[in-house]
């Protein structure tokens, strides 16, 4: 039960991901490789918050927001008047900095060697210590968050957003400031993320420089590429083919030496493939 | 001192020249964000590891076998993923998620195989050259000369012979190549072919300098990249001037700063770059529509 739990946890979590980078990807084609920049800057503020200064976790969850927030703004601010391949570039080159940042500010991050013993979320004297209480928390987080989503992409920013995905002379020249929504998304977009972040640390209780790389990046891009981009079902299809799946594998006898690995590579393929024939993921609306 | 940093840049720098050269030529002409550059690059590494260590070939026969298999990979690559794609009309975008693809499960693949660890060819210690003080180990000799024999040969390919002035038609104006009637198929197959040899080159080097394992593919591409960046898109030879800027500016991080370092810098050095030059050194700023 637990071991289930576990799984769906980790689904809720990735979940908060996928939907923080289909706002960015699948409504504003902003192609971003620095999903996990964002989820790791959140961990660590939080968890910073926690350790040095004794603050709730859910103020220190707010707290990491504002300031991933704010810290996106560096990246949103100069990197939405690049086009196409640039932005990419952009976004991954500011990932592989803050990876390089975390490990190597040991004063702050304490590098390679993680931070140990964060303490489980706390509130009015529960404190979610077990695995269902804190599956509770996350799903419901999870769901506040799909519901948030859900209401900022209906509405005319919503609109907006797509409007210029599909042909940003156009909405320029229908009066949008494009730079300015480009701007607001990425910085819903990193907020979000931030959220994930502090309750991977809060769960784990642990963390480190290596959750945070370019490959967990590669990771959650894949994850909604494969499900779909655009529309509310294909991060949910694409989170359970990329959590769940892998589970799966484990059933089936293979060894856990190479199951990584094996994982990576029907990952690969199948977005490779996925792209040739369906552009729109599995479920999803927006084609590349 | 100040030498000896330059010696060592214009050895790193060779290689890095490697692999901005065949990644801007690709880039260049296809317009594809050739990530699984990275992934020929690791298995040419892999591929000579198997014929000069585990089959106990000579040297020039690991060589060529790698060489030809790189070569393989790269026509592979076109073949069967972009020129598909390029077809079908389908976005750029879409070429650069299926080459990411490709590229996790080429190194997925060779990490299966020889697993995560770094591998070394070479196991005996270098031997080293000292000429006024400056210190030049065998391996950054050998860099530094087939960087200086390819060079040429690459430059008066792609700028007298038809061929070359071909590769430099398509990439100036894939329209007008279309409607001359020029076989694009055949030119894209050649500009893969060429470019995975080059990086097949550089990846042989640096295994034999300092060893490979499957995750230096990605660091490789980001060289080419950084390279590339720095100098503009639009000369392609002009790649080898951010190639050498980015090799001195990172063993100047290493000897006055800390090794840990030179990644972040490297990608500072991008960002600055995209936000203040994003043409590049070499390039003219050009039009909205010109880029899109």
């Amino acid at each position: 039960m637990n071991y289930l739990l576990h799984i769906l946890i980790m689904v809720n979590i990735y979940l908060i991901l996928a939907y923080s980078l289909n706002l960015l990807v699948g409504y504003t084609g902003l192609l971003s490789i620095a999903q996990a920049a964002f989820y790791g800057i959140g961990a660590y503020i939080a968890t910073f918050f926690v350790m040095n200064f004794g603050v709730n976790f859910f103020l220190a969850v707010l707290v990491s927001i504002v300031i991933t927030m704010l810290l996106s703004l560096f990246v949103s601010v100069p990197s939405v008047r690049l086009k196409g391949d640039y932005f990419i570039l952009a976004s991954m080159g500011f990932q592989a900095l803050i990876y390089g940042v975390l490990y190597n500010w040991v004063s702050i991050t304490r590098g390679p060697y993680g931070i140990s013993g964060i303490p489980r979320p706390e509130i009015a004297g529960f404190k979610f210590d077990t695995i269902p209480a804190y599956f509770t928390l996350t799903a419901v987080i999870a769901i506040l968050i799909f519901l948030i989503f859900r209401r900022l992409v209906l509405s005319p920013f919503g609109r907006t957003l797509k409007a210029i995905r599909e042909d940003e002379i156009a909405a320029l020249g229908l009066g949008k400031n494009t730079a300015k929504f480009k701007i607001l998304s990425f910085t819903f977009s990193s907020g979000i993320a931030a959220v994930a972040g502090c309750l991977y640390a809060g769960y784990m209780t642990y963390i480190d420089p290596t959750s945070f790389t370019i490959y967990e990046s590669i990771f959650i891009l894949s994850m909604i590429l494969i499900g779909g981009t655009g529309n509310l079902r294909g991060p949910l299809v694409g989170v359970i083919f990329a959590i769940v799946f892998p589970e799966v594998l484990r059933f089936i006898g293979i060894p856990d030496t190479i199951a990584p690995n094996v994982r990576q590579m029907i990952y690969g393929l199948t977005l490779a493939v996925l792209m040739y024939f369906r552009p729109q993921g599995i479920a999803g609306e927006y084609k590349m | 001192m100040n030498l000896q940093i330059i010696t060592d840049s214009l050895a790193l720098g060779s290689v890095y020249a490697l692999l901005a050269l065949s990644f801007n030529l690709i880039y260049k002409t296809t317009r594809i964000l050739h990530i699984s550059h990275g992934a020929v690059y690791v298995a040419s590494a892999y591929i000579f590891y198997v014929c000069k260590i585990l089959l106990s070939l000579p040297f020039v026969i690991s060589l060529v076998i790698s060489l030809s298999v790189s070569l393989l990979l790269g026509i592979a690559y076109e073949v069967f993923l972009y020129y598909p794609l390029y077809r079908k009309k389908a976005s750029l975008l879409l070429s650069f998620i299926s080459s990411l693809g490709m590229y996790l499960f080429v190194i997925n693949l060779v990490a299966l195989i020889f697993g995560n660890e770094v591998i070394i060819i070479q196991k005996d210690p270098d031997t080293n050259y000292v000429i006024f003080d400056i210190i030049l180990t065998k391996m950054q000799t050998i860099e530094i000369l087939s960087f200086i024999c390819i060079f040429p040969i690459f430059y008066f390919f792609l700028r007298t012979t038809n061929l070359g002035k071909s590769i430099n038609a398509l990439s100036n104006n894939p329209e007008l190549a279309v409607v001359l009637g020029m076989n694009i198929r055949r030119i894209r197959v050649l500009v893969f072919s060429i470019g995975s040899i080059l990086t097949a080159v550089s990846g042989i080097l640096v295994s034999l300098d300092i060893g490979t394992d499957p995750n230096m593919g990605f660091s490789a591409v980001f060289i080419a990249i950084v390279a590339v960046v720095i100098s503009g898109t639009d000369v392609i030879e002009g790649a080898i001037l951010g190639a050498f800027l980015l090799a001195f500016i990172q063993n100047f991080t290493s000897w006055s700063l800390s090794a840990r370092w030179q990644e972040a810098i490297t990608f500072g050095i991008l960002i600055l770059f995209l936000l203040l030059r994003p043409q590049g050194l070499l390039s003219q700023k050009k039009r909205v529509e010109e880029v899109l």
